[in-house]
């Protein structure tokens, strides 16, 4: 997708540094489905370009092997070998690891192969809702039970997908965390699209972060402060259907194959590591008008946007 | 449902190839080095390898432990100063180098058969005792942990063992922060008891050489205490004052110098076995900077000392740590500056036109004299940087130069006019250091 | 030189007293200005192996120790 031509000290494409008005400089690119943006509390430009530079190139490396939009990612070659079984790189093994025990934790709402939904699910702003006949022909092909797993050998039945996009982007914003840590000791934060996590203290106090109203563009409902760890925000925001007075969210439990009704606009989560922030944030999206219960007893910071 | 926090936090840490450990549980690291030191004109060398270990137990509770290895070789000035003649020592030294038998009286009257090793010294040259050997084998312990949010105590002790000497000591450390934690104020009792016990009995102190009065073994004690204050001045800048006193009693004398009696012309005479008081009183008062720039760090440092014996010092250190672009390696140049008055007991050498002296030393690290050191160090990361202490294997070398300078300008008597008493001393050392931190 | 050095004696003193006394509460950062000062070589007692080596043998070859830690070697000699 981006073509990395490494020639010394230049940029490659679609990557750009700039100087904030606060004193931070900032890498800025895109990736995954969203501007990406990496904050770095350090004067040199030629040491933060270096840092920026690693965290671009991670961030591309885990989109060309994860995303679903990709022909040549393991992501879709597991997909179009449904039917038969595979062996897996050491990765994508943690990942699905992970995918497994989350499932299970999560008594089945956390499903990475909820996917196939969305061949009867469109999330347009429109009120075409599937039948229940149409949902019910869909479900038996989700349920992350079905698959074989066992590192490093997967097997997908037939019909069935998978999706890494519920943890993907949390998963790329704790890599590049630990890989610009273990570089450097200043203060940086790392933001992808919304997921993001600092490393220490802001050199001018607490990380100022904006969260979207829902529905405006980039009008800040509210300015969290945050001194260091992730957040990650799950939002309806322009994904919904609307019908007859109900608002449907594009997440959809997977159980029943319906998305959650009256779930709030945006919920922000924080939590040590990005993907803990994600799945609690969307574990909390699917309990709808409980969410706040479920985050309160998570014991977790939060803030939510009916 | 099953999801707990913590659970997904394993989870997570799983994935993401980390150990699932919070920032203030255990983790540990090691720091060791070897340390080869060297004198000019065949005295001391010395190989001392140092481990510390250092575990962190979470909540701030940490522990460190030291092995401290040092073996020590080659000749060592012996107090008498040179001499138109020959001079004839003997050392009671525990290796054998021409052993002799000698019998001597001990103070109590006892007879007592020992072996020594007789050692010449040429006509000008200064006497030192060559059969200087020592191997030293010492643990050193430290316990810190949190008395409450603001107040941290420290307890350690040190045990230290030579063939011809004992120490140990305990101490204790008491801090608190203030001004959100900008000011840190501390106490500190250190008591150290050390068990002497000379090859062949402590001599008499003051009396003739020849005669060989010997006492058995000796101690002495060292109560201190120090009060100190830590303040960050500036963003930049933070400073450390410290101000110390300490009180020795017991056996102060180094049981192998000895003094020269020399006659108005020139000549040796006899010696004598030195003699200091049975006490010292010591107060200093020491302050340090540390500057940080943006790709250095400057440290100095200035200690003052004066002491009931008449001695007074002033040390001035400074540290230039630069470092490279990426903060992952540095060159570190050092230079000290040392100055210390007489004490005041301390003589060259003893007229034999006195009778009787209340305390007397000829050793030179009690004469007045100035010293210079110059240091360079350079050190790496192999992951992380220096600007957060936590990460990293870190490796370093370093190499110092001292040179040592009397001050002392009296010329000897008589014939002894046209030598140089007071040679001073020049020395160097190499330090291989290597750190590991998880 | 005795002079001066009896003048920065008094001069410390000084600014130790009036460290204490002005309770140090104009000096000092906010909680998120630590960033410099969390450097190694910024913390007193940094590089406590080389000082320690270095220590031992100012006290074996001087007639002064301690100040900036403890007095005595633990050693026999001096």
């Amino acid at each position: 997708m981006k073509a990395n031509a490494r020639s010394s000290g230049s940029v490659p494409a679609g990557l750009r540094i700039e100087k904030r008005s606060d004193g931070l400089l900032a890498g800025r690119f895109f990736a995954m489905g969203s501007p990406c943006e990496i904050l770095v509390a350090d004067d040199n430009r030629r040491r933060v370009h270096t840092l920026i530079q690693l965290a671009a190139e991670e961030a591309w490396r885990i989109e060309k092997k994860y995303s679903r939009y990709r022909d040549d990612s393991i992501i879709t070659i597991i997909n179009r070998n449904a039917g038969e079984a595979m062996d897996v790189d050491a990765e994508t093994a943690k990942l699905l690891d992970f995918a497994a025990q989350c499932h299970e934790l999560s008594d089945g709402l956390f499903d990475i192969t909820s996917g196939a939904l969305r061949r009867v699910w469109t999330f347009d702003g429109s009120d075409r809702i599937p039948s229940a006949s149409a949902v019910n022909f869909i479900l038996p092909l989700v349920g992350f039970d079905k698959i074989k797993w066992q590192a490093p050998q997967i097997m997908l039945p037939e019909g069935m997908e998978l999706d890494l996009g519920g943890i993907g982007k949390e998963y790329a914003v704790d890599r590049v965390h630990e890989l610009l840590a273990a570089q450097r000791s200043v203060p940086f934060l790392v933001n992808f699209g919304g997921d993001l996590r600092a490393d220490r203290i802001a050199p001018t106090g607490a990380w100022q972060i904006g969260v979207e109203r829902p529905g405006t563009d980039r009008e800040a409902a509210m300015v969290l402060e945050l001194e260091h760890g992730a957040l990650a925000t799950s939002g309806d925001a322009r994904r919904f259907l609307l019908k007859d007075g109900v608002r449907y969210g594009h997440i959809i439990d997977p159980r029943t194959g319906w998305p959650v009704v009256d779930a709030p606009r945006s919920i922000t989560v924080a939590a040590s590591t990005c993907v803990e922030a994600g799945l609690l944030s969307t574990l909390a999206m699917l309990q709808g008008k409980n969410a706040r219960q479920f985050l309160d007893e998570q014991q977790v910071r939060y803030w939510i946007i009916d | 449902m099953q999801l707990t926090r913590s659970k997904l936090f394993a989870a997570s840490c799983t994935l993401l190839g980390v150990p699932a450990v919070h920032a203030d549980q255990s983790d540990w690291s090691a720091d060791s080095a070897l340390t080869y030191y060297h004198e000019s004109d065949g005295r001391i060398t010395a190989v001392e390898p140092v481990v510390k270990l250092k575990g962190g137990f979470g909540n701030e509770r940490t522990l460190d432990v030291k092995l401290t290895y040092d073996s020590l070789s080659g000749a060592t000035p012996n107090g008498a100063i040179p001499s138109t003649r020959t001079q004839t020592f003997a050392s009671p030294s525990g290796t054998s180098l021409n052993p002799v038998v000698q019998t001597y009286t001990t103070a109590s009257g006892q007879s007592i058969s020992e072996r020594s090793t007789v050692y010449s010294i040429a006509p000008g040259q200064l006497p030192m005792d060559p059969n200087y050997s020592d191997q030293r084998f010492a643990i050193n312990a430290n316990w810190q942990q949190p008395l409450s949010r603001l107040t941290h105590l420290s307890v350690g002790g040190d045990l230290s063992y030579e063939h011809d000497f004992l120490s140990t000591s305990l101490n204790t450390t008491l801090s608190h922060d203030f001004n959100q934690k900008n000011t840190t104020l501390s106490l500190a009792v250190n008591g150290e008891y050390d068990s002497v016990q000379p090859i062949g009995g402590a001599p008499v102190a003051g009396s003739d050489y020849s005669r060989f009065q010997k006492n058995g073994d000796e101690s002495k004690l060292d109560v201190n205490v120090m009060l100190g204050l830590t303040q960050i001045m500036t963003r930049r800048w933070i400073a450390d004052v410290n101000i110390s006193s300490d009180r020795m009693t017991g056996y102060l004398n180094d049981p192998y110098k000895i003094i020269s009696i020399v006659d108005d012309t020139g000549n040796v005479t006899g010696y004598l076995y030195e003699k200091r008081p049975q006490s010292r009183t010591r107060n200093s008062i020491f302050w340090e900077n540390h500057i940080a720039l943006d790709d250095s760090t400057i440290s100095t440092s200035v200690r003052h000392m004066t002491d009931n014996w008449g001695i007074h010092s002033d040390t001035l250190q400074l540290n230039w740590r630069l470092f490279n672009g990426d903060h992952d390696g540095y060159i570190e140049p050092q230079l000290r500056w040392y100055r210390q008055s007489a004490a005041n007991f301390y003589v060259p050498w003893l007229s034999n036109n006195i009778s009787y002296v209340d305390a007397a030393s000829a050793d030179s690290r009690l004469g007045a004299l100035h010293a210079l050191t110059f240091g360079l160090k350079y050190a790496f990361k192999t992951r992380g940087d220096f600007d957060s202490p936590s990460k990293g294997n870190e490796y370093a070398i370093r190499a110092e130069f001292y040179q040592q300078t009397p001050d002392q300008k009296m010329p000897g008597p008589g014939v002894l006019q046209g030598l140089n008493l007071y040679p001073g001393l020049k020395a160097f050392l190499i330090q291989f250091e290597w750190k590991f931190s998880n | 030189m005795q002079r001066c050095v009896r003048i920065t004696a008094l001069a410390t003193l000084t600014i130790v007293g009036a460290m204490t006394t002005s309770g140090c509460s104009t000096l000092g950062v906010k909680p998120w200005q630590h960033d410099l000062l969390s450097r190694e070589s910024m913390q007193p007692g940094n590089d406590e192996l080389a000082a320690s080596i270095d220590d031992h043998l100012y006290f074996s070859k001087e007639a002064s120790s301690g100040g900036r830690g403890f007095a005595g070697g633990g050693c026999g000699c001096n």
